[in-house]
């Protein structure tokens, strides 16, 4: 009986680069909204919190 | 020929290629592309170039930029649909790819000679195409790989683009702030910079892309034979989607639900400032817009994700009803009311999710109502919708504004008239999802009808 070619399959490696080069830059820009956001729920302060120019 | 490599024909998936590497490519475009919600960080950098006579621009002028680029999203979204459906997704995140990151380059030749004409050229209509194409490039691709959870897979890509502004905005910030301390020109150094790193990240998304072989399905999935009657087993091609109704109401739909979101997005910083005087500072303000940022974006994936569960009218049925609950209560938590600053916040951050859920969900509707067939052309279509919300939804904020102001009216005062309107808008969506039915036999596609052999199913 003729052997069948066995289905290469992604390589789970692969996959998991593909989705790290998609989250590393979200998880960077969700982090700085964050501590952004923060801001929201902590006591209103002077001007001199504001960020530097 | 060299971009052959491009074909649809070159990108069919070998079998055993993982479906899950495919979100990631869409996710590569739409976070990039979405950086075209954090232009404002150029805003005022704009302004403060001058030219060689001593001229600037102002804010009218420079915010035309933007208007510009979002009106060319639903342009080239509606011209290029049926091209993108033969051409294959990776033609058209390619053009996408090189429009967005041109658009950049032309803008920045605007920036550093201090032409705006060149701006509008480059960011606005050049990388306005690049937007177009690359919101919808992905749509149907991801929708035949995932037949079994098509909210989830659009609301994934969607997401990215909600996600663009969170990368786009501190990336821009970053690179101002360096090239200024080497002493370059910050604004047109940075915006060449971006528009190779965007190139790059997109082209990570074109190489990626695969679409699925004819016939393929997820392993051990078999179609539902018991689903909704709006879930149709029969395609609509776009010159017909048109003609019905159904694209009409959920147009209806999708501009309102923008335009109501846009009523807090446009106004977000001033009005929780105007609201609760003296309690919020322009750095919490800011902290709020970006609080709104992030439900914006995970409300695309959650809503989009649940529309696979509880039904995609289920799910607008839901926008449309706690939607306008909610704009209608929202001027009650103000200062003189119940002042609390919590409650606006959490009510504020619910209706944006729903405004990016809004956004994701339309696709999988479309493929309800419509099928695979045609839907990225539809949905390119539909767009049009956002442009005409990106138009009319800051005329009506800032029309009741500037009358309030002209007429040295308290301008707190505004905002409850702002969001009573939008709440109204949604009943109007209300009544549109009500309104959607199956579509009727003669749009449907005969098999003799079809024109387009290769990318048809795609």
């Amino acid at each position: 009986m003729a052997k069948l070619d066995p289905v290469k399959k992604s390589s789970p490696l692969l996959i998991a680069a593909a989705w790290i080069i998609v989250i590393v830059p979200t998880a960077w820009g969700l982090n700085y909204t964050v501590k952004n956001a923060m801001k929201l729920f902590s006591a209103p302060t002077p001007a001199a919190a504001a960020p530097a120019k | 020929m060299a971009l052959a490599f491009l074909d649809r024909d070159r990108s069919i998936a070998p079998a055993g290629y993982s479906r899950w590497l495919v979100p990631p490519a869409a996710l590569a475009i739409h976070l990039s592309i979405g950086q075209v919600y954090a232009f404002s960080v150029f805003k005022n950098p704009l302004l403060a170039l001058h030219g060689a006579d001593g001229s600037a621009w102002n804010l009218k002028q420079v915010g035309y930029i933007f208007s510009i680029a979002i009106a060319f999203l639903g342009i080239s979204a509606a011209l290029f649909g049926a091209w993108l459906e033969k051409a294959g997704p990776r033609r058209a995140m390619f053009y996408a790819a090189i429009c967005f990151g041109l658009g950049f380059v032309v803008a920045s030749f605007g920036a550093s000679s201090h032409q705006l004409w060149l701006i509008y050229l480059g960011y606005g209509v050049i990388g306005g195409m690049g937007l177009g194409l690359g919101y919808i490039s992905p749509v149907s691709t991801l929708i035949k790989w995932f037949p079994d959870r098509p909210g989830l897979a659009t609301g994934l890509a969607i997401m990215g683009f909600g996600g663009g502004a969170m990368i786009g905005g501190p990336l821009a910030n970053n690179l101002m702030a360096y090239f200024k301390s080497a002493g370059r020109p910050s604004i047109p150094n940075t915006m060449i910079t971006m528009g190779i790193l965007y190139f790059i990240f997109m082209m990570f998304g074109v190489f990626t892309i695969r679409v699925p072989q004819d016939g393929w399905k997820p392993e051990g999935w078999m179609p539902s034979t018991k689903h909704s009657a709006l879930i149709s087993s029969h395609n609509v091609a776009v010159h017909e989607a048109w003609k019905t109704p159904q694209f009409w109401l959920l147009w209806v739909m999708l501009f309102v639900n923008v335009t109501a979101g846009i009523g807090i997005l446009e106004q977000a910083a001033p009005m929780i400032q105007d609201l609760f005087k003296g309690d919020v500072s322009p750095v919490a303000a800011v902290g709020f817009v970006g609080l709104l940022s992030i439900f914006n974006m995970a409300g695309r994936f959650f809503w989009a994700s649940t529309s696979d569960f509880i039904g995609r009218k289920g799910t607008y049925f839901i926008f449309f009803t706690l939607g306008a609950i909610l704009y209608f209560f929202l001027p009650f938590t103000r200062q003189d009311k119940l002042n609390s600053v919590p409650l606006f916040v959490g009510i504020a951050a619910v209706v944006l999710s729903m405004y990016g859920g809004g956004f994701a969900t339309i696709p999988a509707y479309l493929k309800d109502l419509f099928g695979g067939f045609n839907v990225s052309a539809i949905h390119g279509r539909l767009l049009t919708a956002w442009s005409m919300a990106g138009i009319i939804g800051p005329l009506i904020v800032n029309g009741i504004l500037d009358h309030y102001v002209e007429n040295k009216l308290a301008k707190e005062d505004a905002y409850p008239l702002i969001l009573h309107i939008m709440c109204g808008l949604l009943v109007v969506g209300f009544l549109a999802n009500l309104m959607v039915r199956p579509i009727a036999e003669k749009f449907w596609l005969k098999d003799k009808n079809i024109v387009v052999p290769v990318g048809a199913a795609h």
